[in-house]
Parts: C-alpha cells; structure tokens; sequence
C-alpha cells in the first residue's frame, strides 16, 4: 500500500480476475447465449403498407408461398398478417373483407426481437409466447428481418453436425 | 446428454404433442375451418372411420384457395386435402421430426401408432418447446418483447 490516502493504481484488485467465463457443454446452447439473433436467417422478408387491400396481402401471401408479411409503416413495424390471420379473421368473410385495409384485420403490435438479442430470445417468442414469425427489428426500431420455424431449424442443425 | 444425443435417442412420445382437429370425409371446408379457428390449430387431418390419416389441410392450402377467389367453404374437404403427407410413429426419433420439417418444409406432422392410427400431431412449435425445454437456463429467462435497454440514461 502507497502512503497516499488512497491505494495506488499497482495496488488495484480486480474483482474479476478470478472470474471463470460460463463454459457450455453443448455447442448450440453457447450459441442460443452468446450468439446473436442475426446468427439465424432472417432475410428474405415481405413488406406490405398498412392500406393494402386484403385480397392484394392474401394474394401476396399465396403467391410468394410465405406463411407471414410485415406490415410497415413510414419504417416501422406495425403489425404482421400471416397464415392464421387469414383462417382466424378473413375466410368466412372474405367477400366482405377483401376491399378493406389489411390493417382492418392484421395483429397488431407483434412481439418482436432485436438482431442484437440472443437467438435464445427469438427461440422464447416461440416456445414460450407461442408467435411462429418473429420480426426482427435493430436498434433504430427499423425493420431488418423475419425469423421463422424453418430458419431455426436450420440454425439448429448447424449444431448437430 | 446433449441436445443432438437426445433427438436421436428419445421417441417422437417425449414431444408435446397437440390433440388433432379431426373430419371425415364430406366435410365441409366451412366446418373444418371453424373447428380451426376454435380450437387455434393450423390444420385439419382427415382421417377415415378407423381413425387412420387420409388427408391434410392446412391454413396456407386455405390462403392458396382464397387467393385463386374460385372456391367454395361449402365443398367437401377432400376435394382440397393433400393425400400424401409425412407422418410419424410414436416410437421413432425425435430426429424424424426434424428431418421431415426441413427436407419436406410442412409445419405440422400426423403422430401415429403402432396399426397406423392417429394419436396426435407435432410440428415446428412442439420441436420448438423441446428445445426450450433443454434449455430453460437460456430461453425461458428470456425477456419477450420491449426495448433491450432504458433509452434514456438515468441520472445527471
């Protein structure tokens, strides 16, 4: 110890000097904690205004062959109509409902992920909240990506090489 | 045991399976649809007298058909159900189901028995579950939704 009141630079203890970073015996659950949300694909992904006639989204849907469209407003997410929305709220009336805004029968407010989230996040929105696509948003809130079923099985797979 | 050792060693019965929406044929599209949206399943098997599939139809075959504006709920549902579909038994892998969602891209598989008899359905969310399940140190602490951080620093 210096003479000085307080402790000298040399006399510094790092309380982290004896830490012990998390080793994981399996691969892929290093990779859901330490990877990050871009690890898994997430692009291509389809973008539809909010004012978009539902037969334009459900023709969109069916034409691409994807399950799940963005709905973006100005840059932002403002809802996703996919698949279920369809069975949920549109085919009984869709003669009725064709016209109308998709923003009439979309879900709003999806939950979503950042790309700088772990891939453990994404996996969570659904097992646990139980969402088949989640958008992926980076930190200026713009939309950069949809993480879907099929997109992490293929990232699982990577692990079972 | 790590995740790849157990989807090869545990059977397609350690998976949670979901209880079918079920019809037989004449059916109606309009019937099985309803029966979908109340029970939040994104499929229909069909399946004959002995309980055995005969036939899936799904949601994405239903925006299929909305999107070619020429169908009718009031047709019968085999008119639209695809006949051959991937199934598996109980007893095989869990790694079966991996492989049949990525190499034939369906989001849900018929679980049979033994005599071919429909006894559950599995697909993308019950794999998805099973992973959770492996590791809920990872994904069940996870936050859903929000802001990753406090956009505005407290303090001075």
């Amino acid at each position: 110890m210096s003479d000085s009141q307080f402790p000298s630079p040399e006399d510094f203890q790092d309380p982290l000097e004896n830490y012990e970073p998390k080793t994981y015996e399996d691969p892929l659950e290093q990779a859901l904690a330490e990877e990050t949300v871009s690890a898994i694909r997430h692009e291509p992904y389809v973008r539809i205004p909010p004012d978009t006639p539902v037969q334009a989204a459900v023709e969109k849907l069916a034409g691409l062959h994807v399950a799940c469209l963005l709905v973006e407003q100005e840059g932002k997410l403002v809802g996703v109509f996919s698949d279920r929305d369809v069975l949920s709220r549109v085919a009984e009336e869709y003669d009725q409902l064709k016209d109308q805004p998709v923003s009439e029968v979309m879900t709003n407010n999806p939950i979503y992920v950042y790309e700088t989230d772990s891939p453990a996040a994404a996996l969570a929105v659904m097992a646990v909240a139980g969402y088949r696509h989640v958008p992926v948003l980076n930190l200026d809130d713009q939309l950069v990506g949809i993480v879907s079923p099929q997109r992490v099985t293929a990232f699982l797979h990577r692990y079972f090489a | 045991m790590g995740l790849q050792e157990n989807i090869q060693k545990e059977p397609v019965s350690q998976l949670a399976l979901r209880e079918p929406v079920t019809a037989e044929r004449g059916t109606t599209l309009r019937e099985a649809i309803a029966k979908m949206r109340e029970k939040k399943l994104g499929c229909t098997v069909v399946v004959d007298p002995d309980r055995k599939p005969i036939g899936m139809f799904t949601e994405s075959m239903l925006t299929q058909l909305l999107a070619q504006n020429a169908v009718s709920l009031d047709h019968p549902i085999e008119q639209h159900m695809a006949e051959q579909w991937p199934w598996v038994r109980l007893t095989d892998p869990i790694a079966d189901v991996l492989e049949a969602m990525e190499l034939k891209n369906v989001r849900f598989l018929c679980v049979v028995d033994q005599q071919d008899r429909l006894v559950g359905l599995t697909g993308q969310k019950g794999l998805m579950e099973y992973v959770a399940d492996h590791f809920p140190g990872q994904v069940m602490v996870q936050r859903i939704g929000g802001k990753p951080y406090p956009q505005d620093r407290e303090g001075a």
